[in-house]
């Protein structure tokens, strides 16, 4: 009986299921019943007057396929209309009953590691200052790991009680503190140090020594290394980029004491402590009472250090620190065992590490 | 090392003086911090820390020298009652210039034993007395003045005694029990039988001291430090002597021991001295070192004056000699760490204090240099994914070969990567994934109840080569769980793999990652940072127009079959309508039922039509037309 109806009116009936999809609200179902089904200039109007003008012996046969089309879009524009006015009034609910104490919808949240954004901070204390970040590889020539820092051939570091060795290259070991990136940086820097006027630099990373794992030792930890080479560098410089850096970390109040100590790779050493951060130096837990807490080691660069790089140690001379990062994380967080930093509950990322 | 109040008063009296809290900060200001005080058979001890290069301090007498030049008050004499020399008994023989001094005494014991005194003073140093003098007193000397010295059961060596070094196949069963296979490069004592000592480490069980012993042999001589010290390693015999030994002896100090020893077997056993003699001569002394002004003012950092530091390198024991604008010093015989002018400049501002070290700001020379791109694109993505909910962690570098297998890459050989001396079988790979550690830490999380677990890292992996592992930083993620369903406005439903591709196409990767399933609901991806774009030179980039007309959202609801690919299907649609008014395509629905057609789904397509104009219903008409002919042409059917 199809062939009875004109072919927009046929296209327009195909076209009605998806035009029933898209409407997404009541205002846009409300158009759609306007086209197909309204009092005027609607397609069901121009069927109805189709009807009127057929000859009397179509008036049947049309007239049922006119009403089965109606009663097609008649249905499929109410069972819409439920479906959207269900949708609404359950927002409705939603939105008129809107009960402020119910939990609100929150975005999720992760958080950076404790580890981390510790190191990040350090960078952040010493950019100011003209420091900027090197790296160097975690697996490490014993030249660049023992040697180039005036560590003696048969130093006790390097059994292999103590350090990392690779199975097939036995010349090659995890770096046991990021002090070969020193020598890989000076060896680099060494030709245009002049031009450059020196470097200054932090190196944070991970680092590997034979420790069985327990509360308060890791194979694997983090150091931040710092250097700055220059002219006429001494001590009190040592002790005033520290102390600005230490303030900045711990706040300004924050004193430090130095004391002799020996590194192979610096002379003068030192080991650097703060007024402990935890009780404004009143003596507590963590300082043992003292008030002071111990921080980083460092000292002037030894000249040996220099000259395996090709730089005069007449001409420049320069310091160099370490800080072990689990330690002062450890310490500012009072974390009790040293695992929760390689266990990664989430719990724990999220209350100690959180988000800048 | 554990040093007693009394003994050190005793060698510098003015100690006497300090409390115990003054005292640990006076040795913690010349760099021996006090590990812990104890109480001991009615005394006070402190546990001092001395580092390697100080070997001079590993004594009373060593820690009282320092303590003297600090309060710059006298050290009490060390006045043995002579001991007058004689022709040898016993033949010695310095066969190496390891052993360049050999002091030694012939004594027959008498009766007596170790004062309770002595035996107190060594227990409150938790070394256990022996009540055999001449054990005793060597260990007590060796405490009180830092020379090691040995006692040898002298009617047990046969003949002269040597210093030489250790013959292939020689075997020596030392005190502790232990034969000893000795190496060439061992230096020993030993009588015209064998090995009778390993030289600055431990005597040998066949000649030592017990309590039927009858006439004593004492040495008491210096051996080079390298040599003791790679004989106690090689041995692996780390002893009282050999760290004193291993660090630098006083050679000026070979002699007097031996004759505090005499003195001390005299008093507490009645011993008879038979004859005292020694073989060689002290070594020559160590080089004297300059010390230039200037370079001592540039560590300084204050104008000091070489009068100020002659006078504490003298109270130090050097020997002084003040030039222009230098000073020339000898250091004192047990002092072997001063080598080099920057040694010299520790010593003074190390007794002056480091707290009178000035503060001060180290110009810039230069300009400071950038922060290192690769940095701060990895700084970057860590911020980026802990604001997308995801928890950095940070784990091993090393794994087990099995966790290593499940992920790393086929042709990335575990052998080049693997420890030769690893903790445990469980950490012997250098990790060529961060996929196991990630899934490890997310089943672990799992367990403990979280809901979902979102974590990445951000490390190294590593892969074999012919020089050793090449490093690269790797982006490893793993989400998991459920996702949703904790508030009442958002619905719960599985993690899937489709959202970690979304992470990766979001954080710029412009392929789809290979994303794995690590069991239990996790999936995981890991791909080298350097895959990811680095933030672009530009910090704005140039400005590209965007239309300001409305945009037209049309949707089409097709009938595909189930294996039809997506990404086609939308290039073909795509491709059929002109220019770049279709801004955008995507299935925003799937239905797949049972009342759909056999191996039919029904793909909701969204298609969004923008241009510089108003787009006209009969243009949009046209294009959705052409877009639905290209989409009948893979098969797919407009949904009745």
């Amino acid at each position: 009986m199809d062939h009875l109806l004109p072919v927009e009116i046929l296209e327009a009936g195909h076209a009605f299921p998806q035009a029933l999809a898209a409407c997404g609200d009541l205002d846009a179902l409300l158009r759609l019943k306007g086209a197909y089904v309204g009092r005027e200039g609607s397609h069901a109007a121009r069927l109805m007057e189709l009807l009127k003008g057929a000859p009397k012996e179509q008036k049947r046969d049309l007239g049922a396929a006119i009403n089965a089309l109606k009663q097609q879009w008649e249905e499929g524009l109410k069972a819409r209309q439920a479906e959207l006015e269900a949708a609404k009034k359950n927002l409705n609910a939603l939105a008129s009953s809107w009960d402020p104490s119910l939990p609100p919808p929150v975005p999720a949240r992760g958080a950076l590691h404790p580890l981390n954004r510790l190191m990040d901070r350090l960078v952040e204390v010493f950019r100011p200052l003209g420091f900027h970040v090197e790296e160097g590889p975690e697996i490490e020539t014993e030249a660049h790991n023992f040697d180039g820092l005036n560590i003696p051939e048969d130093h006790p570091a390097k059994a292999s009680s103590d350090t990392f060795y690779l199975a097939a290259h036995p010349e090659l070991l995890l770096r046991t503190h990021t002090s070969p990136v020193q020598v890989r940086t000076l060896l680099r820097v060494a030709p245009s140090l002049e031009r450059h006027g020196g470097i200054r630099f932090l190196a944070p990373g991970r680092v590997y020594r034979k420790d069985e794992i327990d509360p308060t030792h890791s194979p694997m930890f983090h150091q931040v290394e710092g250097m700055l080479v220059g002219h006429d560098i001494g001590m009190q410089h040592l002790k005033g980029t520290l102390e600005y850096a230490l303030r900045a970390l711990f706040g300004p109040h924050t004193e430090i004491r130095l004391r002799p100590s020996y590194f192979p790779f610096v002379e003068p050493g030192c080991e650097v402590d703060v007024s402990c951060p935890l009780c404004d130096a009143k003596g507590c837990r963590v300082c043992k009472g003292s008030g002071w807490v111990e921080i980083l080691g460092a000292g002037l660069l030894h000249p040996n250090v220099l000259r395996y790089a090709g730089i005069d140690p007449e001409e420049w001379s320069g310091w160099a620190f370490g800080m072990g990062v689990e330690r002062m994380a450890m310490m500012l967080s009072q974390t009790p065992d040293l695992r929760l930093f390689f266990e990664n509950d989430q719990r724990f990322l999220k209350a100690m590490g959180g988000l800048d | 090392m554990w040093i007693e109040r009394k003994a050190l008063a005793a060698e510098i009296p003015a100690a006497a003086a300090l409390d115990t809290r003054q005292l640990c900060e006076l040795l913690a200001a010349l760099g021996f911090p006090v590990d812990g005080v104890a109480s001991r058979e009615g005394t006070e001890v402190v546990d001092v820390d001395i580092t390697a290069n100080r070997g001079d301090a590993m004594s009373h007498r060593g820690m009282a020298r320092e303590v003297a030049a600090k309060l710059q008050q006298p050290l009490a004499p060390v006045a043995p009652p002579s001991v007058h020399e004689g022709a040898p008994r016993v033949p010695v023989r310095l066969e190496s210039p390891a052993c360049p001094l050999y002091a030694t005494a012939l004594l027959s014991l008498g009766k007596g034993t170790t004062p309770l005194e002595a035996q107190a003073f060594l227990r409150a140093l938790e070394s256990s007395p022996k009540c055999l003098p001449a054990v005793d007193a060597s260990n007590e000397l060796l405490h009180r003045y830092g020379h090691p010295t040995h006692a040898f059961d002298a009617d047990r060596i046969q003949g002269a005694v040597s210093v030489r070094w250790a013959k292939a196949g020689e075997t020596l069963v030392t005190l502790d029990g232990v034969t000893r296979s000795l190496a060439a490069q061992d230096l020993v004592i030993a009588d015209e039988a064998g090995p009778i000592a390993l030289a600055g480490v431990m005597g040998g069980e066949g000649t030592k001291v017990t309590e039927t012993t009858r006439r004593v042999l004492l040495e008491s001589a210096w051996f080079d430090p390298k040599t003791v010290r790679a004989t106690a390693r090689r041995h692996n015999l780390h002893t009282d002597a050999s760290h004193r030994f291993g660090r630098g002896a006083d050679p000026g100090m070979a002699v007097v021991a031996r004759d505090l020893l005499v003195d001390r077997l005299q008093t507490w056993a009645g011993a008879t001295l038979e004859g005292a003699w020694t073989a060689g001569s002290l070594p020559a002394p160590d080089a004297s070192v300059l010390l230039p002004e200037a370079m001592f003012m540039r560590v300084a950092g204050e104008p000091l004056t070489l009068a100020e530091a002659s006078g504490i390198l003298r109270r130090l024991g050097c020997e002084v000699t003040v030039k222009a604008g230098a000073l020339i010093v000898q250091p004192p015989t047990w002092r072997h760490d001063l080598t080099i002018p920057d040694d010299l400049a520790e010593e003074v501002l190390r007794l002056r204090g480091y707290e009178h070290i000035p503060s001060v700001l180290p110009a810039l020379e230069g300009p400071p240099r950038p922060l290192a791109a690769g940095y701060l694109q990895r700084q970057a993505l860590a911020r980026r994914l802990a604001h997308l909910g995801f928890h950095q962690t940070v784990t091993y570098g090393f794994i087990s070969p099995e966790a290593d297998a499940a992920f790393a890459a086929q042709d990335n050989a575990p052998e080049g990567r693997t420890l030769a001396n690893p903790l445990g079988q469980e950490y012997s790979v250098m990790r060529g994934t961060l996929l196991s550690s990630l899934r490890a830490t997310a089943e672990q999380n799992l367990r403990q109840g979280a809901r979902e677990v979102r974590l990445f890292e951000v490390a190294p992996t590593y892969t074999s080569g012919p020089e050793g592992p090449t490093e690269r930083y790797t982006l490893g993620l793993a989400w998991g769980g459920t996702l949703g369903g904790e508030d009442y406005l958002s619905p719960a439903r599985p993690v899937r793999e489709a959202d970690l591709v979304g992470m990766a196409l979001d954080l710029g990767l412009t392929s789809r990652p290979e994303v794995r399933s690590l069991g239990e609901g996790l999936f995981g991806f890991e791909l080298p940072v350097s895959d990811l774009p680095q933030a672009g030179a530009r910090i704005i980039p140039t400005f590209r127009p965007f239309s300001r007309f409305p945009a037209v959202e049309r949707d089409l609801s097709l009938l595909v079959d189930l294996g039809q690919s997506h990404e086609a299907l939308a290039a073909a649609m795509r491709a059929a309508v002109p220019g770049d008014t279709l801004q955008d395509l995507r299935c925003v629905d799937v239905f797949r039922h049972k009342s759909l057609p056999e191996g039919r789904q029904a793909w909701l397509m969204r298609l969004r039509f923008q241009a510089d104009r108003t787009l006209v219903g009969g243009e949009v008409d046209e294009w959705m037309a052409s877009a639905l002919a290209a989409a009948e042409s893979l098969g797919a059917k407009l949904r009745a």
